[in-house]
């Protein structure tokens, strides 16, 4: 079968080449022998759009250590990990590069634009700050007082007894709104409000009847998915 | 739709419902104004520029109050920390200057080995490549010799054993590159031959007052309790392998020298030794054979801290206290201190803290040393010209080292030829670094107000000329980073040429018309270092460098003269022929000539303005770059006068001031 094939081959070798000989040299010019003609004038728009830009990562960090308290990074990545072995978040050096951030050494330059990675990373890294300000804010040690208002990292609000209705909850998410975001929340588009209650409202009917229990009650639960519906909104990435 | 979320009526409700609960804000409710959305997101994005991150709710509260004035508040923070590492942070992106590279040089690296001691317990000895020394067993190697030691000890490869090869020639030790001989055998060195080959020394980078008759300052302990917080040597050069602290270190006795000059030596040695002879002490290279120079100069003074003392002086050392030396913890160099890897919001907010190699640390600190050029030029709203004019500059403890002798390390070689020993006019004069620095003190910086008659500005600077090793990328850097310009090549083809001169060859001349003459600015600062080539030493046109009857240069002039615009009667300096005369005018030549273009003030508003609104330029910009140029020129290309009125244009107002609405409706 094999020497078939080579035979074959052969032939059809020895068929092409002469062909091949026989083709004139091709030549390739370095551009087109004459301008195309033009099919039509038309004005180039350039007027400068308007067009988001990312949060520099200096600024997300500034902003994310402010958020922990005022802390420096070495202790806000203390404290986002935590001592509970939840992982919630690595080092620094892992995300430095998530971020956007340059690399002068490796002449890497700065992202302008977000990327999956980098959204992953501002999810994880939201999510870290939510669940470690809500443990400092609202969920004392066994024994221990919640801080003082003015103390509180980003739930600087009380939580009434019993069940929120919408309007207790809108004073309180117009706190969160006004920390992340930098606006009251009356002047953000008029189902934002809407949206985030009916959320904050689901988590807490979910966990309530989360099984196994989870280490937030059900109210926590449902503020820090509030939370973490502002840290990852796009316009605290965004300006 | 909840009652409570029927707007407009809950506007009001929720802007005055969150002031109490929001208890960062004052205590007083202030009088109240309405803000519009875009005046929130005007100043947030004002609050991002200026201070560096998004403002907090205080901030808020205070730019509620109806006597809040916008102006007045971005003035307050003009100049202000957040301001500056904005504008360093432009130039930063566009000048890279962190490097990728080590800087290590043989003048002032020490490694380190642990021999066998008298006891059998390992004793540390620091030593120098290539250093000097008089017994031929080990001139130019460490100082106790296989024979004496049972191992062949060389710098910057691992130790091999120094036994017999039983198929080779009798003494010729066996030598696998890279792995240690599994069955080496130390021998105990005796404690005379110890002392007689090395010495104990209080080194600067564990004792304060190292220069002091008996160092007493130790790191950490009663009498150096505080020492500067970020200065942190490793462990193992504090403590030894048993976890005991060093009070002193063992070094041979040449590299303890502390003379600031020596002399030069000739050993008599001018043939090597014939092939398979075997070498003195059981050595593996021949000992050094004496330069041509080192014969016709033997005993000619030569100072201590250039290349040169190292390579002809066995009288030269690393000086009191070894401060002209940076140690390291192996054979390899290895690491010396500790400090962050990023720390992208600077050195006061570090995001870790590793142990580093010795040959990072001057690199490291000549990137923070260019930091602080940009920031002072920022933060003082100095005329921004000074950035490629300016002789200031700021040093701490490790860059006053630097300045002071290490930097000389890199001075000379192939110059020692042309009668340059020692850099003549060095681009930072080391009697200019202030005196009250030592090299502990990594968080003190002092000004410099004048590091020489060659300096100018960030061209002068270690990181930018090592960042930028040749002439050609200097020059192309200076093109792109302050006049704007970009090489655009008009033919596609390249023909084959023997034409060295770039600037007519076909194909190369588009870009290199321009470039050859930016690149002949550098042609007097040495590629890939920082040694400045006097012209008195070193004209355009040498007439002692010429083509032999081969056609080629020798050696030494091949190193620092072009063969390709060479002939009988002389030579041209490297990257000058582009334009001579811009040889000669240096780089401060250069940075005159660049500062003085219209389009190098074009070019920083430009860099600017695109950051601020945080898009390319267009054409349709054009109005705005031609007012806020004029701004800038008349303020005396002052950043603040332009960062002000950029700032307060519609186009910033505007540029990021998208709806919500049209981009997460309802969200």
């Amino acid at each position: 079968m094999t020497l078939q094939l080579r035979a074959l081959a052969l032939v059809v070798l020895s068929v092409a080449t002469p062909a091949c000989a026989a083709r004139p040299l091709e030549h390739v010019f370095p551009g087109p022998k004459a301008a195309l003609p033009a099919m039509g004038v038309i004005a180039e728009d350039t007027a400068p759009k308007q067009d988001l830009r990312m949060v520099p990562p200096e600024v997300y960090m500034r902003t994310y250590m402010q958020l922990f308290g005022g802390l420096v990074p070495l202790d806000a990545q203390k404290r986002a990990r935590g001592g509970d072995g939840g992982a919630l978040f690595d080092t620094w050096d892992d995300y430095v590069s998530a971020l956007g951030f340059p690399d002068y050494r490796l002449d890497v330059p700065r992202q302008t634009q977000t990327n999956a990675l980098m959204a992953a990373t501002f999810e994880r890294l939201g999510v870290a700050l939510c669940d470690r300000a809500l443990e400092h804010d609202l969920k004392p040690p066994k024994g221990a007082e919640a801080p003082p208002l003015k103390d509180r990292l980003i739930f600087a609000f009380d939580l009434p007894a019993g069940d929120l209705d919408a309007h207790a909850f809108a004073p309180r998410f117009d706190v969160l709104h006004r920390t992340f975001l930098g606006y009251p929340a009356a002047l953000a588009p008029a189902e934002r409000g809407v949206r985030f209650f009916q959320l904050y409202q689901d988590i807490v009917a979910g966990h309530a009847k989360a099984a196994p229990k989870s280490r937030f009650s059900p109210r926590e639960a449902g503020w820090a998915a509030v939370c973490y519906g502002l840290v990852r909104h796009p316009e605290f990435h965004l300006y | 739709m909840p009652a409570a979320f029927r707007l407009p009526a809950l506007i009001a409700t929720v802007v005055v419902a969150s002031v109490p609960l929001a208890l960062d804000a004052t205590s007083a409710p202030p009088p109240a104004t309405q803000r519009t959305l875009e005046d929130y997101r005007h100043f947030r994005i004002a609050a991002i520029d200026l201070l560096g991150r998004a403002p907090t709710r205080d901030e808020l509260g205070a730019f509620e109050r109806s006597d809040f004035d916008m102006d007045r508040w971005v003035e307050s923070h003009l100049g202000g920390p957040g301001y500056v590492e904005r504008l360093t942070r432009i130039y930063m992106d566009v000048l890279r200057l962190e490097p990728n590279l080590l800087f290590m040089n043989p003048s002032w690296q020490l490694y380190r080995h642990d021999v066998l001691g008298p006891d059998g317990k390992p004793v540390t000895i620091y030593y120098r490549e290539n250093q000097r020394r008089e017994r031929p067993d080990i001139d130019g190697e460490f100082c106790l010799t296989p024979d004496e030691t049972g191992v062949v000890i060389r710098a910057r490869q691992q130790d091999f054993a120094a036994k017999v090869d039983p198929k080779g020639k009798p003494g010729k030790p066996v030598v696998v590159l890279g792995h240690p001989v599994d069955d080496a055998t130390p021998k105990k060195v005796a404690q005379k031959l110890l002392d007689e080959r090395t010495v104990l020394v209080r080194p600067w980078w564990l004792y304060r007052d190292y220069k002091t008759r008996s160092p007493a300052q130790r790191y950490g302990q009663d009498e150096w309790k505080e020492p500067d917080p970020q200065y942190k040597p490793v462990e193992t050069l504090l403590e030894d392998a048993e976890h005991h602290p060093v009070l002193e270190v063992r070094i041979c006795r040449e590299e303890a020298s502390s003379g600031d000059a020596g002399h030069i030596y000739a050993s008599g040695r001018i043939k090597a030794p014939p092939k398979g002879e075997r070498l003195p002490g059981g050595r593996l290279r021949p000992p050094p054979l004496d330069r041509p120079y080192a014969t016709q100069h033997q005993g000619q003074e030569v100072a201590c801290d250039t290349r040169s003392g190292l390579d002809y002086a066995m009288d030269c050392g690393c000086g009191v206290g070894l401060e002209r030396c940076i140690p390291g913890d192996n054979n390899n160099g290895g690491n010396a201190f500790y400090y962050p890897n990023h720390m992208p919001l600077g050195p006061g907010l570090p995001l870790d803290d590793a142990r580093q190699s010795s040959q990072r640390w001057f690199p490291y600190w000549w990137s923070r040393e260019a930091v602080r050029m940009l920031d002072d030029l920022f933060a003082s709203d100095r005329d921004f010209r000074e950035i490629l004019t300016g002789k200031r500059t700021f040093v701490n403890g490790p860059l006053a080292q630097f300045y002071r002798s290490i930097q000389q390390s890199n001075c000379c070689g192939p110059e020692a030829s042309f009668g340059m020993l020692q850099e003549s006019e060095p681009l930072f004069e080391p009697k200019r670094v202030p005196e009250d620095l030592e090299p502990q003190d990594v968080s003190t910086w002092k000004v410099v107000e004048d590091r020489g008659p060659h300096a100018a500005g960030i061209l002068t600077t270690p990181m930018f000329l090592e960042k930028y090793a040749s002439a050609r990328a200097r020059g192309a850097a200076i093109y792109n980073d302050f006049l704007c310009k970009s090489f655009i090549a008009d033919v596609q083809s390249l023909e084959p040429s023997k034409e060295p001169n770039l600037m007519v060859r076909p194909g190369c001349k588009t870009c290199h018309a321009t470039l050859e003459p930016l690149a002949a600015y550098f042609a007097r600062v040495e590629p890939s270092s920082f040694v400045f080539l006097p012209g008195a030493q070193f004209p355009v046109h040498s007439t002692t460098c010429k083509l032999d009857k081969n056609g080629k240069l020798n050696g030494n002039c091949n190193a620092l003269y072009d063969p390709a615009f060479a002939d009988a009667k002389g030579a041209t300096l490297r990257s000058a022929y582009g334009a001579p005369e811009h040889a000669d005018a240096t780089p401060a030549g250069g940075a005159r000539d660049i500062t003085s273009s219209p389009d190098f003030g074009a070019c920083a508003v430009q860099r600017v303005t695109s950051s601020f609104l945080g898009r390319e330029i267009t054409p349709d910009d054009g109005p705005l770059l031609v007012s806020l140029t004029d701004v800038f020129v008349r303020s005396g290309y002052r950043m603040k006068a332009l960062v002000r009125v950029l700032m307060k244009s519609d186009e910033y107002r505007r540029s990021n001031n998208v709806a919500s609405t049209t981009w997460r409706s309802g969200r």
